[in-house]
């Protein structure tokens, strides 16, 4: 508690706040602009935050976060242009509420939705987390281990499209990892006797050039297209009491399942919308609705696609494992500021952990404010000439990419990912999997080996420690699910 | 064409013009040869900004400047990755005339001992030690170990039965052997990251014994964990409990230096110029005052020698190594 108000003291000095707003702001901008999303703009960020002191860097980071995921309903609304993928089923109600003349009431329901869905879900990060970590502590090698490949398999399953290309993603994030010195041995592997490749893979190099200029590529296919003109006012944006009362259970459910969903390991803001949004369709008396222009489609998917944020932040701060691909990079965000992500962070590093919960909440008021006062301005973002924007970003791309190591060889290496990534995209590979494949080997190989070299190579820990052994189960049943429902339908139609 | 467009063009013509002609320093056209250093010095480190090897260039650089040591500025070039052998292989490149310099320290001698790449320290001219650091061998606090002796006993009366947390390799590695050899027991090995994930094994009992730099300690204590012995050749002021290895009988000392190197056959005015630039750098009270909050030992050593200390080391640690059956 003591630490919580620490944070919130020194969070709200002039230079944290500044920086916070800022990040909450180019979130949201950037959250807006169909095609770029929050995991650019913070991949993007990440080499600026260099020269920052840590908690300030985070506290941005966090702002971003915030701001990317809220951004995207702008265009959701206005276009049926997904912001963000995290606003995809904000299309399916708010866009028919917003072609029946109430664009104002639509957005302010999003906006609100978003506000609320954060606060409800800062509640369970603030509660959650410091006894989580605790717990977390007593955790060695084999949960670690355990925890990574559920979060490998859970994302890859839950993924939409084909579970067998988003494992193979996985799988080629993790063998991207493989160059450089072997973790357990000390000696160099896989770098073909070029001196360039014994450092490995860098993070940021693979992560711009898969995310960013990935999409740059797929962008400037379509650089002519320009969304249709809207016309918007603020009337009926600010939603009354009787509103907020009409909806609580909504919110409350919606968050739960945004909060729960974060939590888990890999899968984050998408899936949490869709999710929620289904729930409230099938515990709703008028389903039939949903899809038209419905207002409670609109506040399940935007409370819950705020609260993954949160929850998604709580095995971040708590153990180091990401919630989803954004804290994949937030991860990579600590260990550049030369922080060890981990149970520990709470003792080691109050203040960035505290930090990151602290900048949240406020995030998320910033976000609810810059909202509600300027989406008409933000909403004219979205005419901004593609040629200007993409050819800008491209450049901050490259500066980032070789500022961190000097070196011209991590821009051809980011190079080389953006047109594999382009490639993965093109044929329906999905890039998240291939992100925590990426970022989470190093940590279950590293474990692993670890735990076996403690038990003389034995794999019995798997069975025998109870979260271990909870952890496997999972990981099995989630890959094998699909296939049981798969098998499933097959015989029903079998038997018709 | 507008003022500003023309301007831009003067600007590159002069630019394009010192392309052409590098050697046309306007000031010192005149001289035979211009005295060093002619052009700022950078200092290569080949780790991120903020850990020890960076933050003492740092300092260094600072004090230079702010004293006018030198009449160039020095600039601090951080190329992190494959083990510090990016930065090192820029300065083995780099024309040996002062103005490429790398600092670095003895993990040095353990990628070459481990056979990792072929660096070696004489490919380098030695400039010097500028202070160093040892680390302490840990345990929990509540452990019932209260001394070395304490923990010698129970692993020779119960072999293997704690865990070190140790990366293969790595100084917690060697060293944890070195003293393992000289005081004939055995643990088991746990693999472990950083100093963090190191302590995060600790206080989780996934681990017994850990290994911290002593500033790392410092900072660790509090959080439950005891040094039973400092690897240093003599006690430092900041740790004055902890009995180093020699006290306690032990062949196992490791004193981490600040080494500065150049590259190979360096100009031997720029190195006597830089040797006593940092001489007089760790002289001062802001270093030693810096060295000593950080549990760091401030001292100078010259070149030659530290080069001669340098490959006694190496020889030591090849031996390791070797018995060890680490290398390639």
């Amino acid at each position: 508690m003591e630490h919580l108000l620490n944070s919130f003291s020194l969070l709200l000095q002039p230079l944290p706040l500044a920086l916070l707003f800022i990040g909450v702001a180019s979130g949201i901008i950037i959250g807006a602009i169909p095609g770029l999303t929050a995991t650019m703009l913070i991949t993007l960020t990440l080499p600026l935050t260099f020269f920052m002191e840590s908690v300030n860097a985070i506290t941005m980071l966090v702002g971003m976060y915030v701001g990317g995921i809220s951004g995207g309903l702008i265009a959701a609304t206005l276009l049926r242009m997904p912001g963000t993928p995290a606003s995809i089923m904000t299309t399916f109600d708010g866009y028919p509420l917003s072609q029946q003349g109430h664009s104002a009431r639509a957005l302010g329901l999003g906006i609100t939705a978003s506000f609320i869905g954060g606060l409800i879900s800062w509640a369970f990060l603030a509660v959650l987390s410091p006894p989580l970590a605790n717990l977390a502590l007593t955790f060695g090698p084999w949960e670690y281990f355990t925890l990574v490949l559920m979060a490998l398999v859970m994302l890859a399953s839950l993924s939409q499209g084909s579970m067998i290309k988003a494992l193979m993603a996985a799988a080629l994030g993790m063998m991207v990892h493989l160059p450089g010195v072997d973790p357990s041995l000390g000696q160099m592997r896989l770098t073909f006797n070029l001196d360039n490749l014994e450092g490995g893979l860098s993070l940021l190099p693979v992560l711009i050039g898969a995310f960013a200029v990935s999409q740059i590529f797929k962008d400037i296919i379509v650089i002519d297209r320009e969304p249709p003109p809207v016309h918007l006012d603020r009337k009926g944006m600010v939603l009354s009491l009787a509103d907020i009362k009409k909806y609580a259970g909504n919110f409350f459910r919606s968050s739960c399942i945004g909060t729960w969903v974060g939590l888990l390991p890999g899968i984050g803001a998408n899936i949490a919308a869709m999710l929620s949004y289904t729930t409230a369709k099938n515990v709703s008396k008028e389903p039939e609705k949903f899809g038209t222009g419905h207002e409670h489609g609109i506040v399940a998917a935007e409370t819950a696609n705020n609260a993954a944020v949160g929850g998604a932040l709580i095995p971040l701060i708590t153990m180091g494992i990401p919630g989803s691909v954004v804290d994949a990079i937030l991860i990579g965000a600590l260990i550049m500021h030369n922080l060890e992500p981990g149970p520990l962070l709470f003792t080691t590093n109050p203040e960035i952990a505290y930090g990151v919960i602290t900048a949240y909440l406020i995030g998320n008021i910033i976000m609810f404010g810059i909202m509600m006062f300027s989406v008409v301005h933000i909403a004219r973002m979205l005419y901004i000439p593609r040629a200007y924007l993409l050819a800008t970003i491209l450049l901050f791309c490259i500066i980032g990419v070789f500022a961190v190591a000097n070196r011209f060889f991590d821009v051809w290496i980011m190079l080389l990912f953006g047109v594999i990534g382009f490639i993965m995209e093109r044929t329906k590979m999905p890039l998240g999997p291939f992100v925590i494949g990426f970022v989470l080997s190093p940590i279950a190989e590293m474990q692993l080996r670890s735990g076996l070299m403690a038990t003389d190579g034995s794999l019995l820990p798997l069975f025998t420690r109870p979260f271990a052994a909870t952890f496997f189960a999972i990981s099995v049943l989630s890959l094998l699910w699909p296939l049981f429902i798969e098998w499933k339908n097959k015989n029903r139609a079998g038997r018709h | 064409m507008t003022f500003f467009k023309s301007k831009l063009l003067i600007a590159a013509g002069a630019l394009m013009g010192l392309a052409i002609n590098p050697g046309a320093d306007l000031s010192k056209s005149g001289q035979a040869r211009a005295e060093f250093p002619t052009k700022p010095i950078k200092v290569y480190v080949g780790f991120k900004p903020g850990g020890r090897t960076d933050t003492v260039a740092r300092l260094v650089a600072k004090y230079v400047q702010e004293n006018n040591l030198l009449s160039q500025p020095m600039i601090i070039v951080n190329k992190p990755g494959a083990a510090a052998a990016n930065a090192a292989r820029d300065v083995l490149g780099a024309k040996p005339d002062g103005h490429s310099i790398l600092h670095w320290h003895h993990q040095l001698l353990i990628t070459n001992a481990m056979g990792v790449n072929k660096i070696h320290p004489q490919d380098f001219t030695s400039l010097g030690f500028l202070g160093g650091g040892s680390p302490v061998w840990t345990v929990r606090a509540d452990s019932g170990l209260n001394s070395l002796a304490d923990l010698v006993n129970k692993l020779k009366a119960e072999p293997e039965s704690l865990l070190e947390a140790i990366g293969i390799g790595t100084i917690p590695h060697l060293m944890g052997v070195q003293l393992a050899a000289a005081a004939g027991f055995k643990t088991r090995y746990i693999g472990s990251g950083g100093g963090a994930d190191r302590l995060a094994k600790l206080l989780g009992k996934n681990a017994d014994i850990a290994l911290f730099s002593a500033s790392e300690y410092l900072r660790f204590k509090p959080q439950g964990v005891k040094a039973l012995v400092f690897f240093g050749p003599n006690r430092i002021a900041s740790l004055p409990d902890v009995p180093t290895t020699t006290e306690l009988g032990y062949d196992a000392v490791w004193a981490n230096p600040n080494w500065w190197l150049g590259p190979k056959n360096m100009d031997k005015e720029a190195a006597a110029k830089l040797s006593s630039v940092l001489k007089q750098a760790i002289s001062s009270k802001e270093m030693i005052d810096y060295f000593n909050s950080k549990a760091l030992d401030p001292y100078w050593t010259d070149g030659e020698p530290a080069m001669e200390q340098s490959l006694k080391v190496l020889d030591k640690l090849k031996v390791i190594v070797k018995e060890q059956n680490l290398g390639k």
